[in-house]
């Protein structure tokens, strides 16, 4: 990776739309998460194949995870931070393909993400608290903590990206250097420390986007304590 | 640093389009099929609770019956050992009576042998005596065998009840005089004269001779007899003993 990580590479034109390589590659990404799983859940059945009960445990432990964390029944926000998990896994891992550039080592993808995230909670919060009971949770524990609220909101917004984009982006970047540097097997022991990376960074991204919709639906707009990495 | 707006954008709807089609093809049908099965396993439960219900009913009326049946088969137990007794009673009271039946019968028969055996040795005791006076009256006349009992006769004929002697009046044609030897005629003619006297009127007499009275005479109507014999007296003493005899038994 010679080019700047702070720079979208534009792969090709579709009339005044320029596709990035993240975009692409987060087509590529969409195709086969959602045609794979159109293939597995074609035929579930009520005595479960080994590919139903490894899809089973994972939709329990998700719901689980969102029970323990946000403390609310998971049937809401099980599709968006699932696919959260899901998404950010695969796009941490689809380094290991040839070619392939993460999305999430792009500061557009992250940046996405993170504003979905924001944008989720508010309007969670909305939801679970009416326009104005969300609003009163700037104002707590005093007015004055309006203007910190608004900017607690926007930093760890900000943090969720470039904590997944720092990670990301520096892992590839390691692992650009190794390559370029020690040819075939050097590079193995970054590669599986990039797997590991990319396994954390998605499991914390969804854990933090937990904290923060639970924070905004249970009416507390205070840093969440698991936000600390 | 810039963003690329276009990226970004394009990413947040990449994004958005992901978690629909994850929420369409993964999450919803995977939370349905385990909810399906959720529902089925508990249908199964409660399914299996009613069976084990329904077996727990069943169990306790088996049990109901099993009593019933046992309690059915003590009453009839009781009732076969009540009728046992009964039965028992009734054959000890059968053979009872049969026992006092046979008891009787076999004391009947013993009294009857007695009796005929009483009456064989009264027979016989008659013949004993027939034979002595027989050997006794052959050593006294002949003459007294048969005119010494000729006042008896008459004798006899006086004290009858006057209709007996009236139907041996009536019968003085056909009167038969028992004798044990052949009388002459002067005994006849005495032995007629003396009756007709007694009689009142002339009497035509049959003489029969039988040796068995040994001594005596009797006079035989249609419908009366007057005996002077040793053989009526023998008779006499014999049924004067056997009475006797039973008043001592």
């Amino acid at each position: 990776m010679t080019s700047s990580p702070l720079t979208s590479a534009i792969l090709f034109q579709l009339g005044p739309v320029p596709i990035s390589k993240a975009v692409a590659a987060t087509w590529l990404l969409l195709l086969v998460l959602g045609g794979g799983s159109w293939l597995l859940t074609r035929r579930l059945s009520l005595r479960p194949s080994r590919g139903q009960s490894l899809l089973e445990l994972l939709v329990a432990t998700l719901d689980e995870q969102i029970r323990a964390t946000m403390q609310v029944a998971p049937e809401p926000y099980r599709a968006l931070l699932g696919t959260l998990f899901l998404f950010i896994l695969a796009a941490n891992w689809s380094e290991l393909v040839p070619g392939l550039e993460p999305p999430t080592a792009n500061l557009e993808t992250d940046a996405a993400l993170a504003l979905i995230v924001l944008v989720a909670s508010i309007g969670y919060g909305i939801a679970g608290q009416g326009l104005r009971g969300y609003l009163r949770t700037f104002a707590e524990p005093s007015w004055v903590m309006i203007p910190l609220n608004i900017v607690e909101q926007l930093t760890r917004t900000f943090s969720l990206l470039v904590r997944l984009f720092g990670n990301i982006m520096s892992g590839v970047f390691v692992l650009g250097i190794a390559l370029s540097l020690a040819g075939l097997l050097v590079p193995i022991p970054f590669m599986a420390l990039d797997l590991l990376t990319g396994a954390i960074q998605a499991y914390i991204f969804s854990v933090l986007a937990m904290v923060f919709i639970g924070a905004a639906v249970q009416g507390h707009v205070g840093p969440p304590s698991a936000s600390k990495e | 640093m810039t963003l690329d707006w276009w990226t970004l954008g394009l990413q947040t709807i990449n994004v958005v389009v992901l978690v629909w089609l994850l929420s369409r093809f993964l999450f919803k049908p995977v939370v349905r099929i385990a909810a399906a099965r959720q529902q089925e396993a508990g249908r199964l439960l409660d399914e299996a609770a009613a069976a084990r219900a329904a077996a727990e009913l069943e169990r306790q009326r088996a049990a109901e019956a099993h009593a019933e049946l046992a309690a059915q088969r003590e009453a009839a137990l009781a009732a076969v050992e009540q009728e046992a007794a009964h039965s028992r009673e009734q054959l000890l009271a059968e053979a009872r009576r049969e026992a006092d039946r046979q008891r009787e019968q076999a004391e009947a028969e013993l009294a009857a042998q007695r009796r005929s055996a009483q009456a064989l040795a009264e027979d016989q005791a008659t013949a004993l005596a027939l034979d002595i006076a027989a050997h006794l009256l052959a050593r006294v006349p002949d003459s007294l065998r048969v005119e010494a009992f000729l006042g008896g006769l008459v004798e006899g004929l006086d004290q009858l009840a006057p209709a007996a002697r009236q139907t041996l009046l009536d019968d003085r044609e056909a009167l038969t005089l028992r004798a044990p030897r052949a009388l002459a005629e002067d005994e006849l003619q005495r032995c007629r004269e003396a009756l007709a006297r007694s009689l009142g009127g002339e009497l035509r007499l049959t003489v029969a001779v039988e040796p068995g009275l040994i001594a005596g005479l009797e006079l035989e109507g249609s419908s009366a007899v007057v005996r002077n014999s040793f053989r009526a007296d023998l008779a006499r003493l014999q049924r004067e003993l056997s009475r006797h005899d039973h008043a001592d038994a």
